[in-house]
């Protein structure tokens, strides 16, 4: 039901065992060279120049290619060459099963089938942003994931307005928060009227009523969705080579006049609309 | 009956684990921790057959208790319950440190049972 990789699926639903992953990741790490490594394996650059360059990155916030080209040991086409040769001999966790003898070729494009209608409801979808947004593609797909949680885990209906950015986030009931970091830097915050708050709980804790829980139970029910929507983010994004850690969500109560976008932040505003009279927005809050 | 302990920070995550688990008719809740180090006592003073631990917990979190766990009892069955499974290297890490098996949230009861009662 979550955002996963092969692996972790076949590993789920008992077709390979753990030691089996353990050894076929082994081998993976074995065969697939990182930038550096492939880079000297081609000739490329020495391995005193990928010293160099993890030396200069403790100075500057770049990839290690970006590095190299910058400090002129490679030229950009060759840049472009490692990439490629990283990409053309990767050993996918499938092929690595299979050469271990843990799946036979057969059962592998079976089980890839299984997996590829499993992920199916995640597969993105189109989300608009306000032009001139950096790292457009990531805050799409956290919106479009928050969208298709509300659906799978909530089970609810809803109608996505258009996004847009604000300078102060709207008041509400409550807000859950998580703050991502990595990549990016941003700060994920559902906003939601009480009303929302209690579908929330329903959903959460597979109760048909939530009249007599506790306004504890009902904000760690929002906080738990926040994390599992940012959790499945963070997965998404791996499968894109983006690394985004996430830290236990809290609970804001905004003051009636909203709060205010803190100066080198750019707020981007998601309406969500369920029932009439109820209020769900997904604010991101990044920093420039 | 298999006694099961569950570690979560989050009160809502742990009552639907405790709910699935004492409805199993096999599996029972014996406790409930909120976070790494209250696991590692009650994994002493509860005794249980299994542990369903979340990764993403304030103070010690999930991965730097299963290292502890399995280092105090090699004999420990653990079972990641978390929103972060689907990090590959996340996923890995802990079937490395001997967890034996990873759930990612959101999940269905059946596939929770079935990894208990694999165990």
């Amino acid at each position: 039901m979550a955002v996963k990789f092969f692996g972790q699926f076949l590993v789920e639903k008992g077709i390979v065992s753990r030691e089996a992953i353990i050894a076929a990741v082994a081998l993976q790490e074995q065969r697939n060279l990182k930038f550096g490594e492939m880079a000297v394996s081609m000739g490329l650059v020495t391995s005193a120049d990928i010293d160099r360059a993890h030396k200069a990155q403790f100075s500057k916030d770049m990839k290690l290619g970006d590095i190299l080209v910058a400090m002129g040991i490679l030229n950009l086409d060759d840049l472009q060459g490692v990439i490629t040769r990283q990409k053309d001999t990767h050993l996918y966790i499938g092929e690595a099963l299979l050469l271990l003898g843990s799946l036979t070729r057969e059962q592998l494009h079976q089980h890839l089938k299984e997996f590829e209608l499993d992920q199916a409801p995640y597969v993105s979808e189109r989300v608009e942003l306000p032009a001139g947004v950096a790292n457009g593609k990531i805050w799409e797909m956290t919106a479009d994931l928050t969208y298709k949680m509300i659906t799978r885990v909530l089970g609810l209906h809803y109608r996505a307005e258009k996004c847009h950015t604000v300078s102060t986030l709207g008041t509400n009931f409550v807000m859950a928060a998580l703050d991502l970091s990595g990549d990016v830097e941003a700060r994920y915050l559902l906003s939601v009227s009480a009303g929302v708050q209690k579908m929330v709980a329903k959903a959460i804790l597979r109760e048909d009523s939530v009249e007599s829980e506790s306004a504890e139970i009902l904000e760690d029910c929002l906080m738990e969705f926040a994390n599992v929507v940012c959790g499945n983010v963070a997965a998404k994004a791996s499968q894109a080579n983006q690394v985004i850690s996430i830290n236990p969500p809290v609970t804001i109560h905004p003051p009636l006049e909203g709060l205010p976008v803190p100066p080198g932040h750019t707020a981007l505003c998601f309406p969500i609309h369920l029932v009439e009279g109820e209020k769900m927005e997904l604010f991101l809050l990044i920093r420039s | 009956m298999k006694k099961v302990l569950i570690v979560d920070d989050s009160l809502s995550m742990a009552r639907q684990l405790e709910k699935i688990i004492n409805d199993s008719g096999d599996h029972t809740c014996v406790g409930l921790a909120r976070n790494g180090a209250e696991a590692i006592k009650m994994n002493h003073t509860e005794n249980p057959d299994i542990i369903c631990m979340d990764m993403n917990m304030p103070g010690m979190d999930g991965l730097t208790a299963l290292r502890s766990l399995v280092l105090l009892d090699k004999e420990v069955k653990v079972v990641m319950v978390t929103s972060l499974g689907g990090v590959g290297d996340k996923f890995t890490e802990a079937l490395k440190l001997g967890a034996k098996n990873v759930l990612s949230k959101p999940f269905e009861a059946e596939d929770m049972l079935r990894m208990l009662r694999e165990l």
